[in-house]
């Protein structure tokens, strides 16, 4: 897959497979074409070459069934702040297609399940930066979906929510959601990927396990098999 | 934790069903947000009555050459179509707002309809212009604005305005969503907005204009409207004014309204 803003390659050949149930991460330095790649599976933004097949449909031929079959956790909250976080669940599932009672009821049990039941009649603009990373996590779950997108979806919390987010990542995982993400915390990737891809000038230039890529380098730490295989100054 | 699942629980529906339903959702989103947030409706409702009320009481008695009847029936009409005119970028920073936030991406991930966050827009925005055109017809009747003549004629003016209104309101959404920045669009909206509504025969007769202006203010739709309520008001023929305001209404849905829809898809 190749895409390109202007004389930028932001993907420059990308070829990836992720498995049904896993958890796959991508790693890479800032600029690396992490988020395009998301947006693309996404259907937010279409590649210049290449095909992307998400659950065995076309992405650019089936945008519609790819969206009923995807969540997607972004960068920045896709909340309505001036909506609590009730109506904002009950919106998204209803744009997602649901009944009016079948996205109540799933409200509730996202807000249950999430930590949320008390604040969720609150304004969102009245939530910390946890309680709006959970919100918008439960509004990509409203559909039920059969893969995850999140893209760097712990960056900025504090460590409790970090960790209360995982908690809830983790759980899906273990259901059998298939899930991919990005992350700057490869501490993060580490632990829970199943699979880390890592990328870099728009290209995937290592594969495999946490442990794999840290054999292969040589080093004792995900990081530091990271600053090796991408010779980044900086973190993913 | 509650089970995720991966079975889609979602229900089918026709596309034009879509369509309808979610820009519907939208509508109901965007009035909820008023609701919850009622000082958002100062500057659509509020902020109109007063400069009606300012506007009549400062320059309602002074005689106007040409024209029949005292000045504030002339006037009155003129503030109802300068504060749709004012009220219709509002739209387009709405939309902008929508657009460069996340819940850009999120409404874009969806399964939804993609035209229908502009429509929904819109079909808010109708409310808006509605109520807006109501309440100046209220507190115009105060100072002395009658409508006679046709049945059902104070319902026609409030359409009118409705239409005027809607189709500068997708005109500013194209605009805002080209602009793609609100502080910028925050400024630039607006003069255009403030332009058309003195450039027009809002407040005086295209006759008594500055001569430069008076070309552009014959041409003018928010001539066309203030022409089209004074007719409705007085019972004189509406026809002309009639055919030249849904001229503009067609065109301004036909060419910005379809560009928005185009640029905030454009923007996935």
């Amino acid at each position: 897959m190749r895409k390109s803003f202007g004389q930028v390659a932001a993907l420059d050949g990308v070829d990836l497979v992720v498995a049904p149930g896993s958890l796959t991460a991508l790693l890479g330095p800032n600029g690396a074409g992490k988020t395009t790649l998301v947006r693309i599976i996404a259907t937010l933004s279409r590649p210049d070459a290449g095909r992307v097949r998400v659950l065995g449909l076309d992405v650019a031929t089936q945008g519609a069934q790819v969206r009923a079959r995807i969540g997607l956790t972004g960068q920045y909250a896709g909340l309505e702040e001036a909506l609590s976080g009730w109506d904002n669940l009950v919106l998204i599932g209803r744009l997602a297609g649901l009944r009016r009672r079948t996205a109540q009821a799933r409200a509730a049990e996202l807000a249950s399940a999430f930590g949320l039941d008390k604040a969720i009649k609150r304004l969102v603009r009245t939530y910390s930066g946890g309680m709006r990373r959970r919100l918008d996590l439960a509004a990509s779950l409203m559909a039920r979906p059969g893969l995850l997108v999140l893209d760097e979806p712990t960056t900025g919390l504090d460590p409790g929510s970090r960790q209360q987010l995982w908690a809830v990542l983790a759980e899906l995982r273990a259901e059998g959601t298939t899930m991919l993400l990005t992350t700057q915390y490869l501490e993060e990737a580490d632990r829970f990927a199943d699979l880390v891809h890592v990328l870099n000038h728009g290209r995937v230039i290592a594969s495999g396990t946490a442990a794999d890529l840290k054999s292969r380098s040589g080093m004792a730490s995900l990081d530091a098999a990271f600053l090796a295989l991408t010779g980044a100054g900086g973190r993913a | 934790m509650t089970a995720v699942g991966t079975a889609p629980v979602a229900t089918p529906h026709s596309i034009p069903l879509r369509f309808a339903r979610d820009s519907a959702l939208i509508a109901g989103r965007n009035l909820r947000v008023l609701r919850k947030n009622p000082g958002r409706l100062i500057y659509p409702l509020v902020q109109p009555v007063v400069l009606l009320v300012m506007f009549v009481s400062v320059f309602g008695n002074l005689a106007l050459t040409g024209h029949g009847g005292p000045y504030r029936e002339f006037l009155i009409p003129g503030i109802i179509v300068e504060n749709a005119t004012l009220t219709a970028p509002t739209s387009g920073l709405a939309l902008l707002r929508d657009a460069s936030s996340g819940l850009a991406d999120r409404f874009r991930s969806l399964p939804m309809s993609r035209a229908s966050v502009l429509i929904g827009r819109l079909l808010t925005d109708a409310i808006i212009f509605a109520a807006q055109a109501a309440l100046l017809i209220g507190a115009g009747y105060a100072f002395g604005f009658r409508i006679g003549g046709r049945p059902l004629a104070a319902l026609a003016i409030v359409a009118a305005v409705v239409a005027f209104g809607l189709a500068f309101a997708a005109l500013s959404a194209w605009l805002g969503l080209l602009i793609n920045d609100p502080e910028t669009a925050e400024r630039v909206l607006f003069f255009p907005a403030i332009a058309l509504a003195f450039v027009s025969s809002a407040f005086a007769p295209v006759s008594l204009l500055a001569g430069w202006m008076q070309p552009i203010a014959r041409v003018n739709p928010v001539s066309a409207t203030c022409a089209v309520i004074r007719a409705l008001a007085s019972g004189g023929p509406v026809g002309f004014p009639l055919l030249e305001l849904g001229c503009w209404v067609v065109g301004l849905f036909l060419v910005p309204g379809v560009l928005a829809v185009r640029r905030w898809q454009a923007n996935a």
